[in-house]
């Protein structure tokens, strides 16, 4: 090849190469601070005039590496009959160390939860929407377990829905089975599982 | 007396053979091609006198020319053509087989740089290749780079929505094919499925089309074809030209305005500059039942040149900037399986939520500079060495829908640097042969922007490519033979944080690639092309490490940092013919590609407290792709013409002997064209009614989330008219797409699983050129 008896010219195109070439920087840990890895549905008994009774207890469901590293570990809900309690939804993101309830609290007009599965269609539960500031968004609940279960053992599945159209037909019932239809996307989807003493 | 009778017979008889033998003698031609010195484009009308004869020829559009009715002997040649010095030579004609090529300088620099002859193709190639100029790329203005490229038979688009679409060449897209930005290899994030090409189509005076594997001439990755975006020459003299356009859209109520203006110097001779901008803003699109909720676009280019070019040497500047905000189907963007699940079953967006310009999360933001110097001194009337430094600034943001500040944060935000550099020596040596050596090298750094809260898709890394080439050229009469030679050597090295810990690598890939191909030119009218190539392709490095959750296509994808290159043999082969009446052009190829990388579903699902996850993997096979395109036109009147193009493609993996996913279907596009008003008057008055057909893909890969769309038929109207405003000219279009408003799926759109295409659009295109 005649092009490289010419040095000065091959010189000139390996200075150029050096002269301009740029190196990529250095890769940083990037916290997931989207990911909610804790879901902790906390319990508080309350007695027929609504006021709490007791210690409230917690169940809580997990995945530390976010969605990485495939199943989470859900706990059994255990919950006594012919009782109501009030259920909070605590939502917490480990990797960042970030409370996301108050997020979801602060952009109330785009979550909602929605609660289904057998517990729900096989009346062992009800559920309500008692948020304090009057907005549906099921943060606060009261459940009622049935006095009269068809079943020890069944099912709530626990949704998250983000960007929804909250005033969509239906949407304000949290056993929406259509929640879909409403438009948004998933932030959750867990499903406990229940048992009734 | 009977003898002398006899003798005198004998005698007529021996003097008719022999002026019958001379006569034969006579029946001798002098066969030629003539070609341009520079740029080895071949030169029509070029004059050629054999001076003993007192007869003479013109060459053809392919440079050709023959000289009939010669005897045997020697012959003085002179071949004439405005602004070239004229060549004479003594040629010897002994037999029918005398052919020579005979090369033209331009004589003075003063007649104004090198002469169009005709259209000239943007490269000199052997394989197929097809253009977009005039009033094809008229008909274009306002369209994305990938939807122009629709016009040219065997191309079609893999798109994400309406506004983000790829070309697709031969059934290959992304990085299996190149773009060159005026001569600069394009260097984005062109491994992303929703990634569309950085480049502004207005900066084109022309769009070419390569269908050949050129891993030769251009470097690793140009396996399925080459697109070539080129804007005019510049100007060497002072003669100044304006272009203003203006496109508007009825759906999406889309308005698009460029201008462009280019000069050359009064006082110094061959300094000639040209800038160019555009703007362009769309809002939602409309499908023929609502509105796609966040699918508006806003654009913003720039580009600009200066350069000066003498007898011997030429050098140019060229900047070009690139900038882009598109909303991204709000409705495409699924949390989980379930969610993706929910939509396809629905077939349409749940939310319809009307027209707006407003663009909202999930969106893209791209920027893009690219700044090139490209210079070239002649040696010697043979030899040119060239010289072309490019420098690309590339800047990608994603983002989705989040929570509260999240939102304003980009959930990918990607930085690539790429310089490129080539170096070659062309040369024209004493009439049949020309070629190039040369050197390319190609450096690469792409860094991951901290601060985006989501643990980055790909790596960080630095890339280096050398290439070293050689290609030769032998051109006599009607037959070209050109064949070529690379080596690349390729490192990457990469680096990020897996699970708080530093993972790097280091890897390289070497290869060989050649191609071999020709040229005839079988008649006048008839010519067919031969190109036989190989090409390779290193693994991205997407498809190396990709590990973990694609957002809003709830995907999990898995790479493997174990894939080899791919190597690919194509074939094409194109006849044309071009008879007055009838042009036709017909191009079959095959293309052979071991160690294929795809995505494949594993059947696997990723549980989360999200929901679930299909699970993807990056596999390589055995892939053999093969298909024609054709396109035709034929005039029936003076008013009356009709087209007609289309192409087929077969994709197959070989090895699991089933079908790949995104492989365009059959298509057939014809239309008939009317012209209007006087027929000796040369402006544009035309209307045109064309139809699209498009089959259902009925070659499914065995998984996919939907089922292939349904065929479809569009309707498209158009209307050209061209005035002449004094020394000025306004060209006017109006044209209607999807005529019937066609609910519509296209297989090669990902947003089928969620939406209906487009629905009926109605356009006017303005370009007022002064």
């Amino acid at each position: 090849m005649k092009l490289f008896k010419n040095s000065s010219l091959f010189a000139a195109v390996l200075f150029s190469a050096v002269l301009f070439s740029c190196k990529s920087e250095d890769p940083v840990i990037e916290n997931d601070e989207e990911v909610i890895t804790d879901v902790t549905l906390k319990f508080t008994e309350l007695d027929d005039s609504g006021n709490p009774v007791g210690d409230s207890f917690e169940f809580l469901a997990s995945d530390p590496q976010g969605v990485e590293l495939g199943t989470p570990t859900i706990e059994t809900v255990t919950l006594d009959k012919g009782k109501t309690y009030r259920l909070d939804v605590l939502l917490y993101n480990s990797i960042a160390n970030e409370d996301i309830t108050e997020e979801v609290q602060e952009e109330s007009d785009e979550h909602q939860f929605f609660f289904l599965g057998s517990a729900f269609t096989s009346n062992i539960l009800t559920i309500s929407y008692d948020d304090p500031s009057g907005e549906l968004i099921g943060l606060q609940n009261t459940l009622t377990v049935s006095s009269s279960p068809g079943a020890t053992a069944t099912e709530m599945r626990v949704i998250l829905r983000h960007d929804l159209d909250k005033s969509y037909p239906g949407a304000n019932n949290p056993n929406f089975t259509n929640f879909a239809q409403a438009g948004g996307e998933t932030d959750l989807d867990i499903t406990f599982p229940i048992e009734i003493n | 007396m009977k003898y002398i009778n006899l003798s005198t017979y004998t005698l007529i008889f021996i003097l008719f053979g022999a002026f019958s033998a001379f006569g034969q003698k006579c029946e001798l031609a002098i066969r030629g091609k003539i070609l341009h010195q520079e740029n080895n484009d071949p030169i029509e009308g070029a004059y050629i006198w054999v001076v003993e004869s007192a007869t003479g020829a013109v060459s053809d559009a392919n440079g050709n020319f023959i000289v009939k009715e010669l005897c045997q002997g020697n012959y003085n040649l002179t071949i004439q053509y405005l602004g070239h010095k004229e060549i004479r030579d003594t040629i010897s004609l002994t037999s029918n087989n005398f052919n020579k090529t005979y090369r033209l300088e331009e004589e003075s620099f003063e007649l104004g740089g090198v002469e169009i002859h005709g259209h000239k193709l943007a490269v000199q190639t052997t394989t197929a290749v097809t253009a977009l100029y005039g009033d094809d790329l008229l008909q274009a203005r306002g369209e994305s780079l990938g939807e122009s490229l629709k016009r040219i038979s065997g191309v079609t688009t893999f798109s994400t929505g309406n506004s983000i679409s790829k070309p697709v060449i031969h059934g290959m897209h992304s990085n299996r094919i190149m773009i060159l930005n005026n001569g600069i290899r394009l260097e984005g994030q062109q491994w992303g499925a929703e990634h569309a090409p950085e480049i502004d189509p207005f900066v084109a005076d022309e769009i070419t089309v390569i269908k050949g594997a050129e891993t030769v001439r251009f470097g690793p990755e140009a396996m399925g074809g080459v697109i070539l975006v080129n804007p005019a020459p510049l100007p060497t003299k002072k003669d100044p030209k304006t272009n203003f356009y203006f496109t508007g859209g009825s759906n999406g109520r889309m308005g698009n305005i460029s201008i462009s203006h280019a000069n050359g110097s009064d006082k110094i001779k061959g300094l000639g500059y040209q800038v160019q901008a555009s703007a362009k803003r769309a809002g939602n699109i409309q499908s023929p039942d609502y509105y796609q909720g966040n699918t508006g676009l806003s654009e913003l280019n720039f580009s600009g040149s200066v350069g000066y070019s003498s007898q011997k040497l030429g050098i140019e500047g060229y900047y070009s900037y690139f900038n882009t905000t598109l909303g991204i189907l709000r409705d495409s963007h699924t949390g989980n399986l379930d969610d993706l699940i929910n939509i396809i079953e629905n077939g349409r967006p749940f939310s319809d939520p009307g027209f707006t310009y407003d663009i909202i999360n999930p969106k893209q933001v791209v920027s893009h500079h690219l700044a090139k110097i490209k210079s070239h001194y002649h040696l010697s009337d043979k030899w040119k060495l060239n010289f072309q430094y490019g420098f690309q600034a590339n800047n990608r943001q994603e983002f989705d829908k989040r929570r509260g500040d999240l939102n304003t944060k980009p959930s990918l935000d990607l930085e690539l640097f790429t310089n490129t550099l080539d170096l070659f020596l062309d040369h024209s040596l004493k009439n049949e042969w020309s070629g190039s050596f040369g050197i390319n090298a190609i450096q690469q750094a792409n860094s991951n922007i901290p601060g985006t809260g989501v643990t980055p898709l790909i790596p960080n890394y630095d890339m280096l490519n050398l290439g070293f080439y050689a290609i030769e050229k032998y051109s006599k009469g009607p037959l070209e033979i050109e064949g070529g030679l690379r080596f690349d050597t390729r490192t990457v090295q990469t680096a990020r944080f897996v699970d708080s810990e530093l993972q790097q690598a280091d890897l390289s890939y070497n290869n060989f690639s050649a191609f071999i191909g020709g040229f005839y030119q079988i008649s006048p009218k008839v010519t067919f092309n031969s190109n036989l190539g190989t090409a390779w392709r290193p693994p991205n490095v997407n498809e190396l490490f990709s590990e973990g959750l694609h957002h809003g296509a709830a995907a999990v994808e898995i790479g493997d940092a174990d894939l080899n290159s791919e190597k690919s043999l194509k074939w094409v082969n194109e006849l044309e013919y071009d008879g007055g009446r009838t042009q036709l052009q017909l191009t079959a190829y095959a293309n052979h590609i071991s160690d294929y990388i795809y995505l494949n579903p594993t059947g696997d699902t990723y549980v989360s407290l999200r929901g679930t996850f299909n699970v993807y993997e990056y596999l390589q096979a055995n892939a053999f792709f093969y298909g024609f395109d054709f396109s035709g036109s034929y005039v029936f009147t003076e008013r009356l013409s009709g087209y007609a193009k289309g192409s087929i493609i077969r994709a197959k993996n070989t090895d699991a002997d089933n079908y790949f996913p995104f492989i365009p279907s059959d298509r057939m596009d014809w239309g008939l064209s009317y012209q209007f008003g006087s027929l000796s008057n040369s402006k544009t008055n035309k209307f045109t009614l064309s139809n699209m057909l498009v089959a259902k893909q009925k070659r499914e890969p065995d998984f996919d989330l939907a089922p292939a769309p349904d065929g479809y038929a569009l309707f498209n109207i158009s209307y050209q008219k061209q005035f002449e405003l004094g020394k000025n000219k306004l060209n006017l279009g109006l044209q209607v797409q999807n005529l019937l408003n066609t609910s519509y799926k296209e297989y090669m759109n990902r947003f089928r699983y969620f939406t209906d295409d487009m629905g009926r659009n109605f356009l006017i295109k303005l370009n007022y050129q002064l």
